[in-house]
């Protein structure tokens, strides 16, 4: 069945290690076209890491990182930042601009493209701003005025600027009260729905794992240990996974 | 509820009985635990002492830390305790003796430590230097890929930071060099008197301010003002990974982060030197007026013929290499800002340091280097 998808990330062979540390050794993973995968993994197992990784922050120690089948890192420069358009990335706190606006923290990459004028990206922003079910009036506030939810919602609408193929978000919930972290899930939904979007997160929260993945990718013991549909993760025998799909199971049957 | 306490009898064999009572916890906010440790000293070396802990209403970590530390670190048989404390003695017993943990290396002696220090000091800045040198090819690179893609040369960034560092810079300058300048006219024009020979407070003046004063006076002020803003504002953008959102949006930080800065700066240094410069010797032309009773007329037309051009040429040239070097040590400082507050504030710190030393230090080889001209 897997032949028949493109695959659009290909992590091959990667090991990283700092010092003596060794988080990550042979780990290969591959991500398709329109699916939405969660990274799950006990704390420190390095799944921010290989999330840095992905997205070209980083270099692994060994092996590569193969993004719209090719390697960020051999890439000349012009074409990196075009590769790097393809992607958006949400980050753990947000990472906005903090002296800009939230209107500027948006029609930041738009600008950056230099192919727009500013009537256009007037028009771009706002359309973000409602896609992420943000009011025109939040536009001239600053990143400090916002909650946490609505900074995670702004730095959606900015990785979304760009109309990406992959969306890549850190722990897209954390710190989110469950009310606003199941907006928040919905609100990726439609927004994969409407957009047909590859998503790859990385996630604590069971409900937030349930509702949204295709597919789960667990990180455990320096690799990726399987990488399957929820359901099939009964069949797995590794003690992380199976202490895992019990608290999957119960939500499973409760969905 | 009451507080800890305790109560010395004797049985009827003439053996001493230590009691404790009450709330041997923090939460009995009447206790302090430091006076009933010096309290409790002398018990503590008595071998033949009876602890009795069975009337303690309740004991916590730090009670039990205090006599467990007062007992030598283990639970002798000459204690007693309710059976529901005993728990907590156990556990305070497992962490005194770890498990066997990998150690790389103990230095108890003084002379292997300070060896250690002086390596690490060492290995400490031959880092700094590998990055600050990684940075400046860095930065050279960047130049060359502006030279051949001059639409990506950020004008706005470059703008903003003219104005910041340059502009926003001009009141405070021009008060400092105003002020250095009347207090230099005053002394000269002191000693210069007794000599009777006013008329060389013009060359004084004129040579100190314009090729020592003026460049150095701008660097510490920059350094101070602009280095530490600098520093500052790279760190905490790294902190909170707006530098990581940049770099994922294809945006090179150096690019449009760093060099803006190196640029900006090192572009109006030399106007703030002439600024400053203007208002020294201008400070020294009031000093010499009221001092030695030199008009001012007489001062500035006086002034081109006893110090050389090239002098001013030294100056402005100082000037750009001293604004390259503290915007340097500024972002390559910030650049390895960890997060944390304490790594903040002492790269800060460091960075307004090491800049100024810095400038001292490219300041004297520069006197050397040029000790022949335009003197």
């Amino acid at each position: 069945m897997t032949e028949t998808k493109t695959v659009i990330c290909e992590v091959r062979n990667v090991a990283t290690q700092y010092d003596d540390v060794v988080i990550h050794d042979n780990l290969n993973l591959k991500i398709y076209a329109g699916e939405v995968i969660a990274l799950v993994g006990g704390s420190g197992s390095g799944k921010t890491t290989l999330l840095r990784h992905i997205v070209g922050l980083t270099e692994p120690s060994r092996g590569e990182v193969l993004l719209f089948g090719e390697n960020l890192h051999r890439l000349e420069r012009l074409k990196q930042q075009r590769l790097m358009n393809r992607f958006g990335m949400l980050f753990q706190q947000g990472a906005l601009f903090s002296a800009l606006s939230v209107y500027d923290n948006i029609a930041f990459p738009l600008r950056e493209l230099k192919q727009f004028n500013e009537s256009t990206i007037r028009k771009l922003v706002m359309h973000k701003l409602a896609l992420v079910e943000l009011e025109p009036q939040h536009a001239k506030l600053l990143p400090a005025q916002l909650s946490g939810g609505m900074v995670k919602r702004v730095g959606l609408a900015r990785a979304l600027a760009l109309e990406p193929e992959l969306l890549v978000l850190d722990e897209p919930t954390a710190g989110l009260d469950p009310d606003r972290s199941e907006k928040f899930v919905t609100l990726i939904k439609q927004i994969k729905q409407a957009l047909g979007l590859t998503v790859l997160f990385v996630t604590h929260d069971l409900d937030t794992l349930v509702s949204l993945t295709d597919r789960v990718a667990v990180l455990a013991d320096k690799k990726i240990v399987v990488a399957c549909s929820l359901l099939e993760l009964a069949d797995v025998a590794h003690p992380f996974v199976r202490n895992f799909f019990q608290g999957v199971s119960t939500r499973l049957m409760r969905a | 509820m009451s507080a800890a306490s305790f109560h010395v009898d004797l049985d009827e064999r003439g053996r001493k009985h230590l009691r404790l009572v009450g709330q041997w916890s923090l939460r009995a906010l009447e206790n302090d635990f430091s006076q009933l440790q010096q309290i409790l000293t002398p018990f503590f070396s008595d071998p033949f002492i009876h602890w009795d802990l069975q009337g303690v209403e309740q004991i916590d970590t730090a009670g039990a830390a205090i006599l467990w530390e007062g007992w030598g670190e283990k639970l002798h048989s000459n204690v007693t305790l309710k059976p529901e404390h005993v728990g907590i003695f156990s556990m305070l017993d497992q962490l005194t003796h770890p498990p066997e943990t990998k150690v790389a290396f103990k230095l108890h002696n003084t002379l292997s430590k300070s060896v250690a220090r002086l390596g690490e000091t060492f290995l400490n800045f031959s880092s700094h230097l590998v990055d600050f040198v990684q940075l400046l090819g860095l930065l050279g690179l960047e130049f060359i890929y502006l030279i051949k893609r001059p639409k990506d040369i950020p004008w706005r960034e470059l703008s903003a930071n003219v104005y910041k560092s340059g502009v926003m810079a001009l009141p405070i300058s021009a008060l400092l060099g105003f002020m250095i300048g009347v207090a230099m006219g005053y002394l000269m024009s002191k000693q210069l008197r007794i000599f009777g020979a006013d008329i060389f407070i013009v060359n004084i003046l004129g040579l100190g301010i314009i090729r020592e004063l003026g460049p150095m006076l701008m660097a510490v002020l920059i350094a101070g003002r602009s280095g530490s803003a600098m520093t500052a504002q790279i760190g905490v953008m790294r902190v909170t990974e707006e530098i990581d959102a940049l770099t994922t949006m294809g945006i090179s930080k150096i690019l449009r982060i760093i060099m803006p800065k190196v640029i900006g700066l090192t572009l109006v240094a030399p106007f703030l030197v002439l600024w400053t410069s203007c208002w020294g010797l201008l400070g020294g032309a009031l000093s010499a007026n009221i001092e030695l009773g030199i008009s001012f007329k007489f001062f500035f037309e006086y002034l081109p013929q006893v110090v050389m051009p090239v002098n001013l040429t030294l100056s402005l040239i100082k000037a750009l290499l001293f604004g390259f070097v503290v915007t340097l040590v500024a972002c390559h400082f910030g650049l390895r800002i960890k997060p944390n507050t304490e790594s903040l504030s002492s790269s800060t710190t460091s960075s307004v340091v090491a800049s100024i030393t810095g400038v001292i230090l490219i300041d004297a080889g520069f006197a050397i280097l040029t000790s022949g001209i335009g003197v």
